[in-house]
């Protein structure tokens, strides 16, 4: 057995997810048959579309083949971390799957009128840029009822099942807390905690930006460089060096989660 | 210290999904999208993420090295300089992709010579999976296209232009950016006046001409930097010559500039073999030779010099000088032109164009033929048609579809291929690994141009240079006096082209071209000659010595 190949891994998900049938599958290729609206999202034909539309017939989706392989042993999408159909798919998976309402899936028989509370789960990446580039993520929930605040959230979900609907015999709780303000406390907690990171590549950066406009400075004092030239440069230099962190929401919901569930993590954090 | 950007706009838009569940997310959706956004997430601040990304392209270490330090020591502005053939466009590229990756280049700007544009797209395209667009006729969005590849002339058309300058790039590609070299141009104006973040000049020959070309490309990426023309040129005038001053700047450029050497690389596995041909010219032909001389009494020197110099390359390059002359001057001296015309009638083929067959018959493998002149190339080809040997010409004026289509044929059916020297930059030979440089050019970074067509990544044979000269003529002088004395041929450029910028009081090129023009005599033009060259010796063993 080989290790599992984590874009292959990912590619397959998503097909699965948006109905998208395997037709074929060896040890290191797979074929999947689009479905029309998945070949109008990702195969860029717009004229196809838009022909068999006003012909009001139904089109050929297409099928992809995906290999682990250079395509020396086998025709098709070659997976690897610059692959660009998986770009494409990697945004397609963001715009389709930025908000959610969840409800923790309990059997009837275990439900026994359970009440299941809301959390508000934002998966967060910040974006360090400054004389150079970073990110990092950072998952954050947050019991809409009672305020608990729990980190690396998606971690802690990943093999809970949630469905779309609420299941039989349990009740969701109202949120006491709104979400507005949920999503401002997690803000206060993302700002503590840049704080409290080692900010050295800022300091750098903006050294680095003082050093710069200093000679720059210069050059204009000494002549060197009319006015023009020395605002343009100017300003590019922030955008070169400035640092500054970006947040940017990947996705976001509102989880239905039970105390069952959710006991465990919030005990641990206790401790 | 630094400022936080909040994203404004999640947590509306969740309010108002959950209203409306046809926008919400199945539990499946929810992970793919989180999945995806780690697979994108930029995991640490040093190393180069682009080399996970374009596993399909073999780079050199010495690419992989340009790329990190330009990414992480010079910040994204940087003139790279490579010695031709070591591929500048895949560090280029390299780069550029880490940026977009890195999400700070987004747009972005290449400017490129015309003949070159669909090869930047197809190979950005094939690469490094970056599409970008060009202009064609009129159409351009130069607003809407992120990433677009045209040159510098169409860019600066009425109808572009304003557009274009309104546009704020984050990254911006200027190829062969020695042609940038007069800040007085039209071209170099417009380049300053673009606006830019991150930005990569390409050029084979940094410091083509004087010091005062790199004093310009460096404006360009950070202007004020060498100080102002006028006092850096003052500055380099009057200390040209105290060691100090030329190594604070070369330290200076350092910084901004990238330059591997072939000699560095160690992979010059394929080795190039210079033969220099003396030929001796047939009786009538070094009469006329010498008959020329008559032109010097009543002539700018020049005359002599661009008359002398063609009749070494073909009589047909010779004709169409004597017949422009013949047509300016007035009725009753046209008479002497006429002689001279006549007495071109009557040579029989020439020297270089002889040994040239031979040399093809006896390999019979691939050449390229440069030569200086529109008419030799028409002669030599229809001299080689004579022979049975098939033939393309070649030039840099040639569009884009015509360029590749003789490269097709040159590649698949003929054997020869003969090019002027308009040819020399922007087409990949390496499968033809004899040239032959019918004419040589005066400067010898030129030459060094034509061989990098050859002599390049992926040349698998041994390159074969034969360097044509005429015996007892300017050409002879040229070759004995800058060719073998400099040993241009032994890979010594990279320690050459700096050297031929600080000879005092000139370039090199125009030493020798005020050498030929006053000279009186042929041994005064000798000894002259001798002592520049011998200059540029005694600099290049010092330089040996003290490193």
């Amino acid at each position: 057995m080989s290790v599992p190949h984590p874009y292959a891994a990912f590619v397959e998900h998503f097909f699965a997810a948006y109905n998208c049938p395997v037709l074929e599958k060896g040890s290191t290729h797979f074929t999947v048959q689009l479905t029309s609206e998945m070949d109008e999202e990702i195969m860029n034909r717009p004229f196809y579309w838009h022909y068999m539309k006003k012909m009001g017939r139904e089109g050929e989706p297409m099928r992809l083949t995906f290999t682990q392989t250079d395509g020396s042993q086998k025709q098709g999408i070659y997976l690897h971390a610059g692959t660009p159909k998986l770009h494409a798919l990697y945004q397609t998976a963001i715009n389709k799957g930025k908000t959610a309402r969840l409800y923790e899936r309990i059997p009837p028989e275990n439900a026994g009128h359970t009440a299941v509370s809301p959390w508000l789960v934002v998966n967060f990446l910040l974006h360090y840029r400054g004389k150079q580039a970073r990110d990092e993520p950072l998952s954050i929930g947050l019991n809409l009822i009672h305020g608990t605040m729990m980190l690396k959230m998606m971690e802690k979900l990943e093999m809970v099942p949630f469905g779309n609907t609420v299941s039989d015999y349990t009740f969701p709780m109202t949120p006491v807390i709104s979400l507005s303000n949920a999503y401002r406390r997690m803000e206060k907690h993302v700002e503590t905690y840049i704080s409290s990171q080692n900010n050295q590549w800022a300091v750098e950066s903006h050294q680095h930006l003082q050093r710069e406009t200093a000679l720059l400075e210069s050059f204009y004092a000494s002549e060197d460089i009319d006015l023009e030239s020395f605002t343009k440069e100017r300003d590019q230099m922030d955008t070169r060096y400035k640092p500054c962190i970006k947040l940017e929401v990947v996705n976001g919901g509102l989880f239905y989660i039970s105390q069952e569930t959710s006991a465990p993590w919030i005990h641990q954090k206790s401790r | 210290m630094f400022t936080i950007h909040p994203d404004q706009t999640f947590i509306h838009s969740l309010s108002s999904h959950l209203d409306h569940s046809e926008h919400l997310a199945s539990w499946e959706g929810f992970k793919l999208a989180y999945q995806a956004a780690q697979f994108k997430t930029v995991p640490e601040f040093g190393g180069l993420l682009a080399l996970d990304h374009l596993p399909h392209v073999d780079f050199m270490d010495h690419q992989v090295e340009a790329a990190e330090t330009v990414v992480h020591h010079m910040n994204g502005r940087a003139i790279l300089a490579d010695e031709v053939g070591l591929g500048k466009t895949l560090e280029a590229g390299l780069i550029l992709k880490e940026y977009m990756i890195r999400g700070r280049a987004e747009k972005v700007l290449i400017l490129t010579p015309a003949s070159l544009v669909n090869q930047w797209i197809q190979e950005l395209n094939e690469k490094f999976y970056i599409r970008a667009a060009s202009p064609r006729k009129k159409q351009a969005s130069w607003k809407e296209w992120d990433v677009a590849v045209t040159s510098i002339d169409m860019a600066k058309r009425d109808h572009h232009r304003e557009e274009i300058l309104s546009q704020e790039y984050d990254f911006i590609i200027i190829d062969e950016a020695h042609k940038l070299k007069n800040h007085q141009t039209k071209n170099y104006q417009f380049v300053q006046s673009l606006k830019k973040t991150y930005c990569l000049l390409l050029t084979a020959t940094p410091i083509q001409n004087k010091l005062s070309d790199l004093f310009n490309l460096v404006s360009i990426l950070k202007p004020g930097y060498l100080g102002n023309l006028t006092d850096f040129k003052k500055k380099y005038q009057k200390h040209a010559q105290e060691e100090e001053h030329i190594q604070h700047i070369h330290s200076l450029v350092g910084q901004l500039m990238i330059r591997n050497r072939r000699k560095d690389t160690g992979l010059d596995s394929s080795k190039r073999r210079v033969r220099n041909e003396r030929l001796t010219f047939t009786n009538e032909e070094a009469e006329l030779y010498q008959s020329l001389e008559q032109l010097k009494a009543d002539h700018p020197s020049f005359t002599w010099l661009t008359l002398a110099k063609e009749l070494c390359s073909s009589r047909e390059a010779c004709y169409m000088s004597l017949n422009q002359l013949k047509k300016k001057a007035p009725p009753e001296k046209q008479a002497v032109y006429d002689d001279f015309i006549e007495a071109l009638g009557r040579l029989p083929h020439h020297i270089k164009a002889e040994r040239m067959v031979d040399l093809i018959k006896e390999k019979d493998e691939k050449f390229i033929v440069f030569t200086e002149y529109r008419a030799t190339q028409f002669y030599l080809q229809w001299y080689l048609q004579q022979h049975g040997i098939t033939s393309v010409p070649f030039s840099g004026k040639f569009n884009k579809s015509k360029r590749d289509w003789m490269k097709q044929l040159f590649q698949n059916k003929a054997q020869v291929m003969v090019a002027t020297e308009a040819g020399g930059e922007g087409i990949n030979l390496q499968f033809c690994h004899h040239m032959i440089n019918y004419d040589l050019p005066w400067n010898p970074m030129r030459l060094e141009q034509r061989i990098g067509r050859i002599h390049r990544f992926g040349q698998k044979y041994d390159v074969n240079i034969y360097n044509f000269a005429v015996e007892n003529t300017i050409e002879d002088h040229i070759m004995h006096m800058l060719y073998e004395k400099i040993e241009v041929f032994k890979n010594a450029v990279g320690d050459l082209d700096h050297i031929l910028e600080q000879i005092p009081g000139g370039t090199f090129e125009q030493q020798i071209q005020s050498i030929v023009k006053q000279s009186e005599s042929q041994g005064e033009m000798d000894i002259k000659l001798k002592n520049l060259v011998s200059y540029v010796e005694h600099t290049v063993n010092e330089r040996r010595e003290s490193s």
